[in-house]
């Protein structure tokens, strides 16, 4: 059983990544991803009202004690973050780059009347 | 029959901070080449000034966006201009202009939209014996993601016909756009053929050339754009 849940919980963090790297900027995946952040705000409110429901969950899941539990969706959580990141830097640079472009070759296009 | 081709081909130079070196690049291509395109991608140093006393043309990136970048504004220039070849050259003088002889002859005589210089069929002077190794590895990891069947997947001399210059549009702004124009080459089966030749690598480009280090982040990217979106 426990087995079958730690299997679960890797299946779903590597879905989150996934879905992060291969998913399109649409409204409904920028709307996803601020739910998902408003309860991971949410557990965390939860889990400090009620230390020991985290333990509880984490017992369930079988991934040890609720801090573990809590070091893993944070871990995960990061990764989503430094990829989406990274993703969206690489297209605002992308942007910039056409601009730059644009204007390089309208200079230079005056310039030589071409 | 050379000098029609010769007339009818752009040469494409990224320059980055190559001051030293750029005045007397393109002094000797322009003895044989009427159309040379450089762009200066933001240079630090003189390279703008350099170029700006030789005869070829100055395109000027407002900031310094990568090589990938400038090859790709000075391919754009070069499709307004009468010519029919494009060649994307070194501003480093490692490149051989007898190779780029060779490369159009090829081109021409086989009809091939893309002709790459192969440093693996060719001579290296003065290649480190690690460089070999990483560049090995590189073209082992580009043949994989693209497809492709070659001996020296990064090599910065190509020649390509203008069908293969209109469709090209880099999104990669740095060293990695080397694997992005093979993916070019794969998606859109482009006729392609290698053809061997010499780099010479002087202190001078050594000191210039990338980093070893920099296969990963080219390897990362590579991998992250086959994966996203």
């Amino acid at each position: 059983m426990i087995i079958f849940l730690q299997i679960v919980v890797i299946i779903v963090a590597l879905s989150i990544i996934a879905t992060v790297l291969v998913g399109k900027q649409t409204h409904a995946a920028r709307a996803w991803k601020k739910i998902a952040l408003c309860i991971l705000a949410l557990c965390m409110v939860v889990a400090v009202i009620f230390p020991d429901l985290t333990n509880m969950v984490a017992n369930l899941l079988g991934v040890g004690r609720g801090a573990d539990l809590l070091l893993y969706v944070l871990t995960i959580a990061f990764i989503g973050y430094a990829i989406n990141n990274y993703l969206h830097r690489q297209h605002d640079e992308h942007v910039v780059h056409k601009l730059a472009r644009r204007i390089a070759l309208n200079e230079a296009e005056n310039k030589y009347k071409i | 029959m050379k000098k029609t081709i010769n007339s009818e081909t752009a040469i494409v130079i990224p320059v980055y901070n190559e001051d030293k070196v750029i005045g007397g690049v393109i002094k000797s291509v322009m003895k044989e080449f009427k159309y040379v395109i450089c762009v200066n991608d933001g240079s630090s140093d003189q390279s703008s000034v350099e170029i700006s006393k030789t005869g070829a043309y100055l395109v000027e990136h407002p900031i310094n966006m990568g090589q990938g970048a400038a090859l790709q504004t000075g391919i754009e220039f070069a499709r307004k201009l009468p010519v029919k070849y494009f060649v994307t050259f070194d501003a480093d003088g490692q490149h051989r202009l007898e190779d780029v002889r060779l490369m159009l002859r090829t081109i021409a005589k086989e009809n091939r939209d893309i002709v790459l210089g192969s440093r693996f069929l060719g001579d290296t002077i003065g290649m480190t014996k690690s460089k070999r190794r990483i560049l090995k590895l590189a073209t082992t990891f580009s043949n994989v993601t693209s497809g492709l069947k070659l001996t020296d997947t990064h090599n910065g001399l190509r020649v390509f016909n203008r069908r293969f210059a209109e469709s090209l549009q880099l999104k990669v702004s740095d060293m990695a756009h080397a694997s992005e124009i093979l993916e070019v080459i794969a998606v859109g089966k482009y006729d392609y053929t290698e053809v061997p030749v010499t780099i010479e690598y002087t202190d001078y480009s050594k000191a210039k050339g990338q980093s070893i280090i920099n296969a990963i982040n080219i390897g990362f990217d590579t991998l992250l754009r086959r994966i996203s979106r």
